[in-house]
């Protein structure tokens, strides 16, 4: 007869409870002779499940029994259980803090401030300075720039195809090279799908930029050969978000056609959840798609355009790779000698990615430990000032009898209490934050999207704060030294007072918490002028009161036909009633990056290609839509002629080219494509990338005689609230065009949002922080002198009973108290200049050393400090002399 | 002499009634047929170690071969001298303190 065995689940558990147990084979037998009576008693199904149960609850109270002993030593878990273990000390400890409520609360509330504060900024921190990036072996991954230049200008720094082409050939560093179109943002795409227009991005991919980036499809699969060029079928692979949200998450959509700008294109994959491209390459963009960016000859003719990505051979490093790019480079040069555009940097592509964010993430970081530091600061402080009040409590019980580690084991079990009670806050905190952090859109700042609570950080935040409440815990056990239980009895009334050198400790702890507290003081102060400056920059144009839609009409042939639709849709517009101007630049500011080469009559041809040019093709209300100041000159006539060849330059192209702005009109300036243009007017600068970068030199061509766009811009000035122009524009380009996604607008001032968006971003957190530091140095401040007070209620009394004014004493405590402020504040400035350097990249119109910020923060700590330091100060000035004397 | 409680009592006496087979499922099934009282796995495990510790019990395993026990060795539970010591004593003080108690307690 063969028997059935019981599941072996059950024996797994007891092994791993029982471990070395040698009487575990003897148990397990037990087990399985009842595991068969009741098989043949209650059927198999229940006693496997009986079964179960009893194996999990061995195992359940050998671990639990093992815990107890590893806690309390040699005993078992049943003498740890009587009411003289572990838990009555627990129970001592829950009770003790039960009577003195506000101490308990606020101590862990400043606890979960710290590890709530720190935890949530680690978590931002670590995908983008720690985590490896979301693709297979990141660190072989590196990024190859046209050089080291300014990022600003993005023709700067991308490649042309070429570039790729011979990189591959020539170049033995690298398993693969690829790239992806960085002006790729600047494309537009319609989805239409059951009557919706939704407009879309999508970034062209070389076709081996998945394979080479190590991500495989979510769903279906990667482009296949006829798909990598453009002649082929048209195929695109979805972003998971977009996945998601437009196609409910169903594969089913993966092998069929979707109607991107009328034409049918295949959904030929889905990309990894993990891997989303917009978040990491082009943050604050959404990209929905991916396509193919061809690899040739017919590429390489749009100029400077790729952003490349290498994976390193195995064992090459990064500068050996630029040593042959170098090389590469030279012998292209030496080959080719008209060849422009050549050049390669190498960076790795985790540090390229971090790179802009990175002095601000520091900062943050740094401000974050500074947070958790003054929590352990403040906690070790409120736990210090409770202690010479219970030196008197430990006395008694000590003498009756209390062993010193029984003592020690109560005091740690309310410190241990009140540092875990403060992190589950300190998690809530953190998982609120992280939540709001990465459901903010549009900010430039990559991979937040993917911020959750990190687990390694919220353990090593709880781990301070555990540790800081342990060893400040044990303070108050060591105030009784053995055999001085009668001294401390004899010695004070009611409570002990503390010795000098505790005093002191917890003053110097005070000044460390105002010394803190005014570093991260004077970093927002700093920042906060620094926005301030950004806000006030003349952008030279009027954000306020204008709206914007992207216009990319279809089907027609000529660029005079285009043009007529814009004009016709223009002068549609000029009816509703309200709208003041419309006007139209394949470029808004505050948007796209680009720049054209450009030739003058005595500039060098070198010093012209180092400025570049920004080209905006425009229609003629332009300047007008956008307020946009005329300096010289004139702007666009509206039938400006086709053939006439006319330009108008800022402000600093003028300046810049022809010395000043008067002298630009009439000059020549070419492109170096076609006959030159004649400069016609000059109008004032636009900040146009971002409002902390300067004008540059900027071209307008009129839409009439430059077809070189993609896709335009419409911009709609109007005197009346902006949801009522949204609703009558809208309703009048969808009766104007019905394949134009007419609801799908944005404010100039939602670019301005956008274009300070990192910066305003690292503001609110720094602010939160130096609010947070604040706060806490007040509490600090007011918890030492409040401790004072009380200890020092009979010498006040009896200085009153002489004679002593409440305007004398209350100005003494006020006095200790800017003492210590003053002391902290000096510290806090000296710390706050060795901090400049990581500060200095930050700023915008204010060095980090600006007085007046220096000033005004240092007058507020001063102000709250001294704020604190006057309840104290006024209940002392209070005091019945007689009475405080009669109550010690 | 460590005392002993009540169950360990009760244990201890099970064992000593089982003759020469005494193993932990039979001392379970003794004490929930005879004791009156339902004991959990857990319990009998721990006791039988804290009798151990006590230097009152001893086992040794030994290979089975009833066939539902898959194989498992049983462990022989065997109590010391000192066991059967405080058996004895605990057994002297009952019968002191039970001693004239008829009437009270009837029987």
């Amino acid at each position: 007869m063969t028997h059935p065995r019981p599941p072996r689940l059950g024996e797994r558990a007891l092994r791993a409870a029982f471990r070395d147990d040698p009487a575990l084979p003897a148990i397990l037998g037990d087990l399985e002779e009842d595991f068969h009576a009741d098989v043949r008693d209650l059927g198999s199904t229940r006693a496997r499940l009986r079964h179960l149960r009893a194996c999990a609850g061995l195992a359940t109270g050998r671990a639990l029994h093992d815990l107890m002993r590893t806690l309390t030593g040699p005993s078992t878990m049943h003498d740890a259980l009587r009411p003289t273990g572990l838990l009555q000390d627990l129970g001592y400890a829950v009770r003790s803090l039960r009577r003195a409520p506000g101490f308990a609360v606020l101590t862990a509330l400043v606890v979960g401030l710290g590890v709530g504060a720190t935890t949530a900024v680690f978590s931002v921190v670590k995908p983008l300075l720690i985590a490896p990036l979301p693709v297979e072996a990141p660190r072989d991954l590196v990024w190859i720039a046209l050089d080291d230049g300014n990022e600003e200008s993005l023709s700067s720094v991308t490649s042309r195809t070429g570039n790729l082409i011979d990189f591959r050939e020539r170049a033995s560093s690298f398993d693969g090279i690829t790239g992806f179109n960085a002006f790729s943002g600047q494309e537009s795409y319609t989805l239409e799908a059951d009557g919706n227009v939704q407009r879309l991005t999508g970034y062209g991919v070389a076709p081996d930029f998945l394979d080479v980036l190590g991500v495989r499809p979510a769903f279906g699969r990667d482009f296949d050969d006829a798909e990598s060029t453009w002649d082929g079928p048209a195929a695109i692979v979805l972003s998971w978000a977009f996945f998601q949200q437009r196609f409910g998450g169903d594969p089913g959509i993966v092998g069929t056609s979707v109607a991107l700008n009328g034409e049918p294109t295949r959904v030929i994959g889905v990309l990894p959840a993990a891997f989303d491209f917009g978040s990491i390459f082009t943050p604050a963009e959404t990209v929905h798609f991916l396509e193919v960016w061809e690899i040739s000859d017919r590429t390489d003719r749009w100029g400077n355009t790729l952003h490349m990505i290498g994976r390193l051979r195995d064992g090459v490093s990064a500068e050996a790779a630029q040593a042959e790019l170098d090389a590469v480079v030279a012998s292209l040069e030496a080959e080719q000698p008209d060849r422009w555009g050549l050049g390669a940097h190498v960076t790795p592509l985790q540090e390229k990615i971090s790179a802009p964010v990175r002095s601000g993430l520091l900062l943050l970081a740094g401000a974050a430990a500074t947070v958790l530091l003054i929590v352990c600061v403040n906690v070790s402080n409120m736990l210090l000032a409770r202690a010479p009040g219970r030196a008197r409590e430990i006395a008694v019980r000590k003498a009756l009898g209390a062993g010193r580690g029984r003592l020690l084991r109560q005091l740690l079990g309310e410190s241990t209490i009140i540092a875990v009670t403060g992190s589950v806050a300190g998690a809530a905190i953190a998982w609120g934050v992280t939540r709001w952090v990465s459901a903010t859109a549009g900010v430039k700042v990559p991979l937040l999207d993917t911020v959750g609570v990190d687990g390694t950080a919220l353990l090593f935040a709880v781990g301070v704060a555990v540790a800081t409440g342990l060893v400040v815990g044990w303070v108050p056990a060591l105030q009784v030294a053995e055999g001085s239980e009668a001294t401390v009895l004899r010695s004070g009334g009611r409570s002990a007072t503390a010795t000098r050198g505790a005093h002191r400790l917890r003053e110097g702890l005070v000044i460390a918490e105002i010394a803190l507290a005014a570093v991260l003081l004077v970093a927002g102060g700093l920042l906060i002028r620094s926005f301030g400056a950004v806000m006030d920059v003349d952008l030279g144009f009027d954000p306020e009161g204008t709206v914007a839609w992207k216009l990319n009409p279809q089907g027609m042939e000529t660029n005079a036909e285009y043009v007529a639709w814009f004009r016709g849709l223009e002068d549609r517009l000029m009816q509703i009633p309200g709208v003041e101007a419309v006007g139209m630049n394949d470029a808004l500011p505050l948007g796209r990056n680009r720049s054209w080469g450009f030739s003058v009559e005595g500039l060098p041809q070198t010093e012209a290609d180092d400025l570049g040019m920004f080209p905006h093709i425009v229609t003629a209300g332009y300047f007008g839509a956008l307020d946009i100041p005329l300096l010289a000159g004139r702007t666009f006539e509206r039938n400006e002629a086709e053939d006439a060849q006319t330009i108008v330059i800022n402000r600093s192209a003028a300046e810049r080219l022809f010395g000043h702005v008067d002298g630009a009109v009439g000059q020549r300036f070419s492109t170096g494509r076609d006959a030159p243009w004649e400069i016609v007017g000059v109008v004032e600068d636009t900040r146009h990338v971002s409002p902390e970068s300067d004008a540059g030199i900027q071209v307008y061509f009129p839409i009439a005689q430059m077809a070189d766009w993609s896709s335009m811009e419409m911009a709609v000035r109007s005197s009346l609230p902006t949801a009522r122009t949204v609703d009558a524009v809208s309703a009048a380009i969808g009766e104007w065009d019905s394949t134009i996604p007419a609801r799908e607008f944005w404010t100039l001032e939602d670019s301005v949002g956008r274009a300070v968006s990192a910066r305003r971003f690292l503001l609110q957190v720094l602010t939160a922080f130096g609010a947070a530091a604040l706060l806490l140095a007040a509490l600090g401040v007011y918890g030492v002198l409040a401790c004072s007070v009380a200890e020092r209620r009979a010498e006040i009394g009896i200085r009153m009973a002489l004679g002593a004014t409440a305007g004398a004493v209350l100005g003494s405590i006020v006095r200790q108290t800017l003492a210590l402020a003053v002391v902290g504040i000096g510290l806090g400035l000296v710390a706050s200049m060795a901090v400049n350097g990581l500060l200095a990249s930050l700023l915008f119109g204010v060095g980090a050393g600006d007085p007046r910020t220096l000033a005004v923060m240092s007058a507020v700590l001063l102000a709250v400090a001294a704020a604190a330091g006057l309840i104290p100060a006024i209940r002392a000035a209070r005091l019945n002399g007689v009475r405080a004397l009669r109550s010690e | 002499m460590a005392r002993l409680g009540e169950f360990e009592l009760l244990v201890l006496l099970s064992i000593l009634r089982q003759g020469d087979e005494p193993y932990a499922n039979r001392v379970r099934e003794d004490l929930e047929a005879h004791a009156g009282r339902s004991v959990t796995r857990g319990a009998l495990y721990r006791t039988i170690d804290r009798l151990c510790e006590k230097g009152y019990l001893q086992w040794e395993l030994y290979a089975s071969d009833v066939p539902e026990r898959g194989g498992h060795p049983m462990r022989r539970l065997l109590p010391t001298e000192e066991g059967v010591a405080a058996v004895r004593e605990s057994r002297d003080v009952l019968l002191t303190f039970l001693d004239g108690l008829d009437p009270v307690l009837g029987g």
